[in-house]
């Protein structure tokens, strides 16, 4: 397992290296092993025909002198055999069995008395033979030749070295072709691989993979490339486009800062300019009252005040424009508010500029949110002006908030028993310059709800409204809830 | 003892016309310079070229002077007054249609006393004039210009 698990981590050459020098080396051993036991066998029957021509001449020669029993004259004859180096011992027996001359190596072993035909051949270190010696078709007697195997031995080691010297020289051959041959393959793989990783770490799709061949190594290659170019294409189109964009969004930006200062300018003007005229009206209307009292008629007096009155209305209108305009373009603040400690202070201001009613008022403590104080102040203002206001005709005042929450929005419900509003115009009351009651019932610019709406969906909030006529009404401020970090 | 003398720049004539008479009503004795843009103030202060600057300024108990005015702004005369030693201990009231508040931030950053919108209410304009000249007038005191030179 661990070999293997090495095997993969190798490079692709040495892989290609191994696998080819493996399968060779293989077959180098297995063709030296098999030509080694081929002339292993071959010399064996070489050896042993000519053991048996000699045996023969040897037989021929001795069978007169053993016909005569003269031990001399078989004693000469076997002596010449003392100058072929492989055989070890010669005996001779008659036709009886009794040992006539022997041929004794230097360590005298005698012959054996009786010749075994199981111990003829190929036996331990030694190749034994017997024959017959004849004369006239009679057997006369016997002939005993023992032949050690050492020439054998010394010619199979000469024959396996210089084998497996051929065998090394041809592996040698064979590693320097197999390392110019596995260039063939490994060549454009590793050009592959290394354009991949350039192209992984430089982020640039516009190197290409050498391609040579037409085989599956060169379409491999052609396909990548091509896989590359429509990469290449896909991300020079969402440069373009995301250029493009980002072209759309400064223009876009610059368009609505444009418009946002045309909007603070002409915020500006209206509080200067719309001004003067109607301070000027109400200015003169009264001097032209007190200057002019003794010249004017009731009537006159009267349309004076109407006019003074109207003035003063349009400064309202304007005033509640301005916060409108300044709630819609201000820059948001994130901080946290305390909404209670805030509709505690609204409401003692409220106390004091008209406290004509029993007036409870009921305020959940510990209400936090996220946002900005300047701007929750005047929403929550309006909200609570509006309460008091509406409920400023009943014998008994009661404006009660409270807040519930989830893990997202927190929902602030403030009540109140005042006259309430028809649910059919629900949809009218946030819009500016709407109305639900005449001037003669309650006074009012129809702005206040939709700076009110504004500030709330600028804080990601909703708001909603549930009421019925004469029996009081509820607005719901739906807040984020969101850490500190936001 | 004399009454101090008011300096209103103000380039509105209607505007003019009612400042002076809510300021006559709330103090009779008062002398009121009337002047129509911030060039005509800082002239009036400093002089103009070779002329010497026509003014007393002992006698002056406060300047009133409006934000938005034609050449020279409210804010730039505010600063000029409070960049001279001759004149920077005078009291300058920023007098404003609007309520921008950054508008509010830079003229106390610049060094106003007092800052107040006029109110579309001419009887409430009345009684801001009544309380500003009453304070600044009676209540408030003054260093002289000839003490502050000696300091």
């Amino acid at each position: 397992m661990i070999g293997r698990w090495r095997l993969r981590y190798w490079p692709l050459k040495a892989k290609l290296l191994f696998l080819t020098l493996f399968t060779s080396t293989l077959g180098i051993i297995l063709v030296s092993a098999s030509l080694i036991v081929v002339e292993n066998q071959n010399y064996r029957q070489r050896l042993a025909s000519e053991l048996h021509v000699i045996a023969g001449i040897l037989a021929e020669q001795s069978a007169a002198a053993l016909v005569f029993e003269d031990s001399n004259q078989l004693t000469s004859i076997i002596s010449s055999l003392r100058r072929i180096g492989t055989i070890r011992q010669v005996c001779v027996f008659d036709a009886a069995g009794s040992l006539m001359s022997s041929l004794n190596p230097p360590e005298s072993v005698d012959c054996p008395s009786t010749i075994e035909p199981s111990q003829m051949g190929f036996v331990g270190d030694y190749y034994q033979l017997s024959v017959p010696v004849t004369l006239d078709n009679e057997t006369v007697g016997h002939l005993y030749l023992i032949s050690h195997l050492r020439a054998l031995r010394a010619h199979i080691q000469t024959f396996i070295v210089v084998v497996f010297g051929i065998g090394a020289l041809i592996q040698l051959a064979l590693v320097f072709v197999a390392f110019k041959l596995q260039r063939v393959v490994s060549q454009p793989i590793l050009a592959l691989s290394g354009t991949a990783e350039r192209i992984a770490q430089e982020q640039d799709y516009s190197i290409r993979a050498p391609v040579s061949g037409n085989d599956e190594l060169g379409r491999l290659g052609t396909t990548f490339n091509e896989m590359i170019g429509t990469i290449e294409q896909q991300n020079r189109r969402i440069l373009e486009s995301r250029a493009g964009l980002e072209l759309i969004v400064e223009d876009r930006t610059s368009q609505l800062s444009l418009a946002n200062k045309e909007l603070e300018a002409f915020s500006y003007s209206v509080s200067h300019d719309l001004r003067q005229p109607l301070r000027a009206i109400d200015g003169f209307g009264q001097a032209l009252e007190e200057d002019c009292a003794d010249q004017l008629n009731e009537t006159g007096k009267d349309y004076l005040r109407r006019i003074r009155a109207a003035s003063v209305r349009m400064g309202s209108l304007i005033d509640g424009l301005l916060v409108l305009s300044r709630v819609t373009r201000q820059p948001l603040e994130n901080q946290r508010v305390n909404i209670s400690e805030m509709l505690q202070e609204i409401t003692e201001e409220l106390k004091e500029i008209s406290y004509s009613l029993p007036t409870d008022i009921r305020i959940q403590s510990g209400i936090w949110v996220i946002g900005d104080g300047r701007m929750l102040r005047i929403a929550f203002q309006n909200l609570l002006e509006n309460a008091w206001k509406y409920s400023s005709k009943e014998a008994q005042r009661v404006i009660d908030v409270s807040a519930t929450s989830d893990s997202r929005f927190i929902t602030i419900a403030i009540c109140d028993n005042g006259v309430g509003f028809n649910m059919k115009y629900v949809n009218k009351l946030f819009v500016a310059f709407n109305r639900l009651h005449t001037p003669s019932e309650f006074g009012g610019t129809g702005i206040g709800l939709a700076t009110v709406y504004r500030v709330i969906r600028r804080h990601s909030g909703d708001i909603s409204a549930k009421s019925e006529v004469g029996k009081g009404a509820s607005f719901y401020i739906k807040l984020p809830v969101l850490t500190d970090q936001h | 003892m004399d009454e101090y003398s008011i300096l209103v720049v103000e380039d509105n004539p209607d505007d003019q016309v009612l400042t002076v008479r809510a300021l006559k009503n709330a103090s009779r004795n008062s002398s009121i310079v009337v002047l129509e843009d911030g060039q005509e103030a800082l002239d009036f202060l400093f002089g103009s070229g070779s002329e010497e600057p026509c003014v007393n300024l002992d006698l002056l108990g406060v300047i009133l002077l409006d934000i938005k005015l034609p050449r020279v702004s409210g804010l730039e005369v505010l600063k000029k007054i409070r960049a001279s030693t001759r004149t920077d201990w005078l009291p300058v009231v920023m007098i404003t249609s609007s309520d921008e508040p950054a508008e509010l931030v830079e003229a106390y950053r610049l060094g106003a006393n007092s800052y107040i919108k006029k109110s579309i209410d001419y009887s409430e304009f009345s009684d801001q004039m009544a309380i500003l000249a009453r304070y600044w007038l009676t209540v408030n005191k003054v260093p002289k210009a000839g003490s502050v030179r000696q300091l």
